[in-house]
């Protein structure tokens, strides 16, 4: 449910998409993505990949490199981390094809839990910087 | 006790007039190894000592006898009788009771085994070995007896002595300074960590979103304090103090509740009333 980045989309539309000439399922997917997927999601999705990004090389530089300022490193990658699962909830949480899921909670009650608990994650991360 | 000795002087002057002298008769010591042989027995003589000190192994015995005679030839039994041996060197004694039976003679052993705790520590020079009497009757007597050399003691120092010396410095040891890699590769893999920002401002460049409302009245104050609460945070890592964030934090976030709560029913207003 957390940050199913592409599975939503693809529901029930590879088979349309898929033609005769039979690409391989990745090429499927991608295109199922790109076609079926709305802007907003693709903006969160794009969030996310940076995230992924940024903290997969802040762990390469831990251990190719050093892991010298251990606490900068713990809270530069926590932060990556902690904000990829808040955009990750956020992101499930305005998908409109999870709506029945999520019939309490508005996309702007979802966005305020996301904002609150961004602020309150970068207050540990800036304390813990050092 | 000195007027008290004083009057004893006269006592014990006429005592020494009246008293004969005591005399050691026939004595002679034995070396007995372990097992009981007998390494050395000679006569003691008392006029001229012997050359030869009286040497004794960590097993051996030392046997010596003697009888203590008055000068006409009763054999009597002194009042006290001690063993004194002593280290000239050191300065250390040891003063050993001697039980004389009421004729006079007298037997007095002890095993290197086990030395009598008296037995002074061994220097490097002999002890020096005499024979102490005490008398009421008698002038009191000292007698020159032999040396003896001893094995040298198992514990000359005392069991605890090494707990009184200071002990050594202590020298602490810390985990060595941690490496900064070169400025080279820190500077590379600054730019290869920050890379990612690229990747985003190039999707969302791509995805171009639309914000219609960004500018709007009920909207900007919402984003411009959660700008404000995130400089705060950037300022609280360089200077503040946690008190002063807390004090400051709980300002802003107030702020940005009230405008959040503004700006979120103005989009969710748009939102339905597009519906």
């Amino acid at each position: 449910m957390a940050g199913p980045k592409a599975t939503a989309p693809v529901k029930g539309t590879s088979s349309s998409t898929s033609s005769s000439s039979s690409p391989s399922a990745v090429q499927t997917l991608w295109k199922a993505y790109l076609d079926h997927t709305a802007p907003r999601l693709k903006f969160i999705d794009s969030f996310l990949t940076f995230l992924v990004l940024s903290g997969v090389l802040q762990f390469v530089y831990c251990v190719l490199v050093t892991s010298f300022p251990f606490n900068a490193f713990l809270s530069g990658f926590a932060s990556t981390v902690g904000q990829f699962v808040l955009t990750a909830s956020l992101r499930s949480q305005v998908n409109s094809e999870n709506r029945t899921l999520f019939k309490d909670v508005s996309p702007e009650r979802a966005f305020a839990d996301f904002v609150i608990g961004s602020v309150v994650l970068h207050f540990f991360v800036f304390n813990f910087l050092g | 006790m000195g007027p008290l000795s004083l009057l004893l002087l006269p006592l014990a002057a006429a005592l020494a007039v009246n008293a004969g002298q005591l005399s050691i008769q026939s004595p002679r010591f034995t070396v007995l190894s372990s097992d009981g042989n007998q390494l050395r027995t000679e006569q003691i003589s008392l006029s001229k000592k012997a050359k030869e000190p009286v040497t004794l192994g960590p097993t051996d015995s030392l046997k010596l006898t003697f009888q203590v005679k008055e000068e006409g030839g009763e054999g009597v039994q002194p009042h006290q009788t001690f063993l004194r041996f002593y280290d000239e060197t050191t300065g250390e004694e040891g003063i050993q009771p001697v039980k004389v039976t009421a004729s006079g003679k007298a037997k007095f052993d002890f095993n290197m085994a086990r030395p009598p705790a008296s037995l002074p520590p061994s220097g490097a020079a002999p002890l020096k070995v005499s024979l102490i009497l005490g008398s009421f009757v008698h002038t009191p007597a000292t007698v020159e007896l032999f040396d003896l050399v001893v094995p040298p003691s198992l514990s000359a120092v005392h069991p605890d002595e090494q707990t009184f010396h200071p002990l050594p410095e202590i020298q602490h040891t810390f985990r060595p300074e941690q490496k900064v890699p070169p400025k080279a590769v820190s500077a590379v893999f600054t730019g290869i960590v920050l890379s990612p920002w690229l990747v985003l401002i190039g999707l969302w460049g791509y995805l171009q979103p639309r914000v219609p409302h960004l500018f709007s009245l009920s909207i900007l104050p919402f984003t411009v304090s959660l700008g404000a609460l995130e400089a705060l945070l950037l300022w609280y890592w360089v200077e503040l103090r946690l008190g002063q964030i807390l004090l400051y934090g709980a300002g802003a976030a107030f702020v940005a509740a009230v405008t959040g709560k503004q700006a979120l029913v103005s989009i969710g207003e748009h939102r339905t009333g597009r519906k």
